[in-house]
């Protein structure tokens, strides 16, 4: 793990996981680890591994949906997609991730003004 | 479980072995490959670890009824108590449904079954069924294509007489031969008819049923080709049919329908009923469509009979179900939805339980749903836990159901419904285990999701208080409803309880005034139609001839040793007679009148209404008193004489003189019958085809004693009317035997050999003790008393399991506000008040609505035809009632003691650490 490269910030897994499906579409879970990876400009240090509960978790809450299909190299791999609830989950927290994240960044904002 | 762990051993490999070939495909050797991949990964084990645990929260899973069954073992009371209720409301689930799918859903043990029909013709104009339909079946066995093998049968019961000369009537269904195809009739010994059987010159022949050929021929294997006698007709009995063999409903003996010698003319030939096959590749829709075209080419042929007639056809063995008229099949359904009413009702009272315990876990609950437990997940428990109580519940149920299906189902649709069709069978189906899985998931989601949802509420705000377990959680107002509700139907329960078992004895000590026990009652049957509208002329001489038999058979039995004496009546006493409207001489005059006033009579409106005087009404031979040795209190009895047309004399009991004649002397009094309509014939119910010009005034010649003229199923002493005739003019012709010394029925077999040697078409249909007619009856009451005892004491047993559970809740509730009352010094009775107000308030409410109910009954119940209340409610019986209000209200209160001893165990330092 290089020093520079940050966690994935605490919570934030599955809602990344949300972005990227609904951004790229349906792909199984390496391609879809690798992508996020790639996405974060290789910032995000993900342990690969923690993306499955992630995934169980979001399908138990039928956000996503998997089926078993085989992969570009022919291997046989479950394939996630995003379901209409999870579309309308994803722009709830986009909403409020944006809307917290602007709350957060004023904050910061402060002390660069003049008093 | 382990296809979900397979699974993820296959995604996980997938995933490492996409990136080692990501990996080798940017130029690492496979070894470094794997060992990137694997880095990446992270710990596998721990992943599916965690993946593991994350699944096992997910649905309901084996832990959760794990968990259930450690609380049945942990609550036995309210194991005891919920599985009961449980277990009573699923059996009766069970017993409905086995029951009403007799008719709603009947099927027929046979392997053409589902295809066979029946065909029949409703009269469109009186919206009722065409019975004669002989002229029509013969139109549709020609003409029907999408209906085959169509064939008809018709019912008669004429007297089998066998080896030893008993003679009893037997089911005889003369039916086409194809009877025996569609039905997969095969027989044990010898033939089943054929076709030359129908000619009409054919030899007489028949085939018997293998219980007939066992009972009654003693299972002689040579009794093809034997002759015996069926009335009056020489039969020559060419086969036996297997065992169980009933078609088409519940018939013991098959003739041949010969058809050329039936009148075929339309709309009046004999009663038959015709079945068929659907064809291959039809359907009763498209028979149906078919069967119309054909009715209307017949109504086109013979306007005059056929203009609103409409041929139908269904299933088979939809013939006994009254689901196909509106009414009866609303009332079927009804029946349904009161029992899922039950179901409810019953569960909603378990789920109060499940309720009361789940909040003393309320605290658990709270720091389940602070660990990340979903509401679904607790609800999903909770109803697991119902699920394993349920579960239990229905196994017992299911044995229970079957037990009483087995015992006393068919007995009470025989004793409701006389000998059943074949296809009547109570014994559980896979259905029955389907229904008992539903209604179990369904108890189960009542008595475990409603309380689960209910506590489960706003439970994050509960979680955001200081403390859990201190208050938000009440019993709503619905409770409230539920828990008075419930102690006004135990109230009320053990009441009807004790009303039924006051119409039991009723019946079981009824006095009939004579020794029915030395009597027997033999009914017999003619088989024409000898008054009305349907009487030809051959019935009327057969009528005739009829008198003389009866004579004759009167002769023959006296003559039998220990025989006292015979004579006939309309009724047997016990059972009831019809009630006639009378009034009498005095009513119509003035100075009458007036007299009936200063004799204490009920007033009368004007003169212009005679007061209400209803008389039980009884044909007799003269012979009834001299055999019945009925005591004359005044005047005379009947002398044969009085048998004779055109008499006008009766003889009344000192019911009569009581009630209608208010003590008066009834010798020579003049008494007539008001009819609203027609004049019916004065014994009979009430027959509108009667020959009229019976409103003649009729002499009391005569008083005796009360011979048992009511029935012990009816309110009220009966007045008591009898009218002489001769047997032969009796709608229903009962011949009573005398003998005194001993059991009656020992001389049964000489008094069908008797009437065999006389007349072999004379048709005995029951011999019984007199003091045994009413054994049906009580049978079926006894049954309703069982019920409803069983009933009562699920519903005695939920409420105080109910109370008590309402009672140990606010106590767990509410034990630091008592521990703080108790430390400032408050004493018990204001804790027991303070706590306890509210559900003591429900409790006693309940009780007093319950006895209003009882009490409200009570005073109606004696404007009823109901038995055994003839008696204003007195002083006595309305201290009884409150009596019972209070023992009601003591038994109630027992619920209550251990939750008070509870509270006021509270240790008000305790109390206060619980915080």
């Amino acid at each position: 793990m290089t020093p520079d490269r940050g966690d994935v910030v605490y919570g934030s897994l599955g809602l990344l996981v949300l972005k990227t499906l609904d951004a790229v579409g349906p792909m199984h879970g390496y391609r879809l680890a690798r992508r996020i990876e790639q996405i974060s400009g290789n910032q995000l240090a993900l342990n690969q591994g923690t993306l499955y509960p992630a995934l169980l978790k979001l399908e138990q809450m039928d956000w996503v949906s998997s089926k078993w299909a085989l992969s570009d190299t022919g291997r046989r791999v479950k394939v996630y997609s995003l379901t209409k609830a999870g579309r309308k989950q994803l722009a709830r927290e986009e909403a409020q991730w944006q809307r917290s994240a602007g709350i957060i960044a004023r904050f910061f904002n402060i002390s660069e003004e003049p008093a | 479980m382990r296809r979900a762990d397979r699974d993820l051993d296959d995604e996980v490999a997938g995933h490492l072995a996409e990136a080692e070939a990501d990996y080798v495909a940017r130029g690492l050797s496979p070894q470094e490959a794997r060992y990137a991949a694997l880095r990446d990964f992270g710990g596998v084990t721990q992943v599916k670890q965690v993946h593991r645990e994350m699944r096992s929260f997910t649905l309901m899973n084996w832990l959760d009824f794990k968990l259930g069954g450690r609380m049945l073992v942990k609550y036995p009371g309210l194991t005891f108590v919920g599985g009961i209720a449980m277990a009573f409301a699923i059996c009766v689930g069970l017993v409905v449904f086995q029951i009403l799918s007799l008719f709603l859903h009947p099927t027929l043990p046979l392997p053409q079954g589902d295809r066979l029909v029946e065909i029949r013709l409703m009269d469109l104009e009186v919206n009722d069924e065409e019975p004669q339909i002989f002229y029509d079946f013969l139109q549709w066995r020609q003409s029907l294509r999408s209906i085959t093998d169509v064939g008809a049968w018709r019912n008669s019961s004429p007297n089998l007489i066998d080896a030893l000369g008993d003679s009893r009537p037997v089911a005889v269904a003369e039916m086409s031969v194809v009877g025996f195809k569609v039905s997969d009739g095969v027989p044990l010994m010898g033939r089943v008819l054929v076709e030359a059987d129908e000619q009409p010159a054919a030899p007489p022949v028949a085939v018997i049923g293998h219980e007939i050929w066992r009972t009654r021929f003693g299972g002689d294997p040579n009794i093809v080709g034997r002759i015996v006698k069926f009335g009056n007709e020489d039969v020559t009995i060419v086969g036996v049919m297997r065992e169980g063999y009933e078609f088409p409903v519940a018939h013991d003996v098959w003739m041949p329908l010969k058809t050329a010698l039936l009148d075929q003319t339309p709309r009046s030939g004999p009663v038959v009923i015709a079945f068929g096959l659907l064809a291959p590749g039809e359907s009763l829709k498209t028979a149906q469509a078919e069967l119309t075209t054909v009715g209307r080419q017949v109504a086109a042929q013979s306007p005059a009979t056929h203009q609103r007639l409409e041929p139908l056809v269904r299933p088979f063995a939809m013939m006994t179900s009254p689901a196909g008229d509106p009414a009866g099949g609303l009332i079927l359904y009804s029946v349904y939805v009161f029992t899922a009413a039950l179901l409810v009702l019953i569960c909603g009272n378990v789920g109060l339980l499940l309720f009361a315990r789940a909040a003393s876990r309320e605290a658990d609950l709270v720091v389940r749903t602070a660990l990340g437990a979903s509401r679904g997940r607790i609800v999903a428990q909770m109803f697991a836990e119902a699920l394993v109580l349920g579960g239990v519940a229905a196994i017992v149920g299911v044995i229970v159901a079957s037990v009483a299906l087995r015992y006393w189902g068919m007995g009470f649709l025989e004793a409701n419904m006389g000998r059943l069709p074949f296809w009547f069978d109570l014994s559980l189906s896979p259905a029955t285990f389907a229904v008992a899985m539903l209604l179990t998931t369904l108890a189960a989601a009542v008595a475990g999701i409603m309380p689960a949802m209910k506590i489960t509420r706003g439970m994050s705000d509960r979680l955001k208080q200081t403390t859990a377990g201190s208050g938000g959680l009440r019993f709503g107002g619905v409770w409230t409803v539920v828990i008075v509700a419930q102690v006004a139907a135990t109230v009320i329960f053990p009441a009807i309880v004790y009303t039924e078992r006051i119409v039991v004895s009723g019946i079981e000590e009824f006095h009939a005034g004579f020794p029915t026990e030395q009597y027997l009652a033999v009914q017999i049957e003619r088989d024409y139609a000898a008054f009305g509208e349907n009487a030809d002329a051959a019935a009327l001489e057969r009528n005739a001839r009829l008198a003389g038999t009866l004579e004759e058979l009167r002769r023959r039995v006296a003559s039998q040793p220990g025989v006292a004496g015979v004579t006939f009546a309309a009724t047997v006493p016990t059972t009831g007679g019809p009630e006639k409207l009378v009034e009498m001489a005095y009513d119509l005059d003035a100075s009458g009148l007036a007299s009936a006033k200063a004799a204490g009579g009920a007033p009368q409106a004007n003169g212009a209404e005679p007061p209400f005087r209803e008389a039980t009404i009884a044909a007799v031979d003269p012979s009834y008193f001299d055999v019945l040795n009925a005591q004359v209190l005044a005047g005379r009895t009947f002398t044969a004489a009085d048998a004779a047309p055109g008499s006008r004399v009766v003889v009344v009991d000192q019911s009569f003189v009581d009630q209608i004649l208010q003590g008066r002397n009834a010798v020579g009094q003049q008494v007539r019958f008001r009819y609203p309509g027609k004049a019916p014939r004065p014994w009979s119910g009430g027959n509108a085809d009667d020959p009229p010009g019976l409103g003649d005034w009729y002499e009391i010649v005569g008083v005796v004693p009360e011979l048992g003229l009511g029935a012990p199923t009816r309110k009220g002493r009966a007045a008591g009317l009898y009218m002489p005739a001769t047997p032969n003019l009796f709608v229903q012709i009962q011949m009573m035997v005398h003998v005194p010394g001993g059991d009656p029925m020992t001389i049964a077999p000489q008094v069908r050999e008797a009437a065999t040697a006389l007349d072999p078409s004379l048709r005995l249909v029951s011999l019984q003790r007199v003091n045994e007619v009413n054994n049906d009856v009580l049978w079926v009451t006894n049954l309703w008393v069982r019920i409803t005892l069983v009933v009562s004491s699920v519903a005695l047993l939920l409420s105080l399991a109910g109370i008590y559970a309402v009672l140990s809740f606010t106590v767990a509730r509410r034990t630091r506000e008592i521990g703080v009352r108790v430390a400032l010094g408050a004493s018990p009775r204001r804790v027991i008040a303070a706590t306890f107000r509210r559900p003591l308030l429900q409790v006693t409410g309940g009780v007093l609505i319950g006895t209003i109910i009882v009490f409200t009954a009570a005073l109606q119940i004696r404007n009823t035809e109901m038995a055994g209340f003839e008696n204003d409610l007195t002083l006595a019986g309305m201290a009884k009632i409150v009596g019972y209000g209070a023992l009601m209200l003591g038994v109630c209160m027992l619920a209550c003691l251990v939750p008070t001893r509870r509270a006021l165990n509270v240790e008000p330092t305790t109390a206060l650490r619980t915080e």
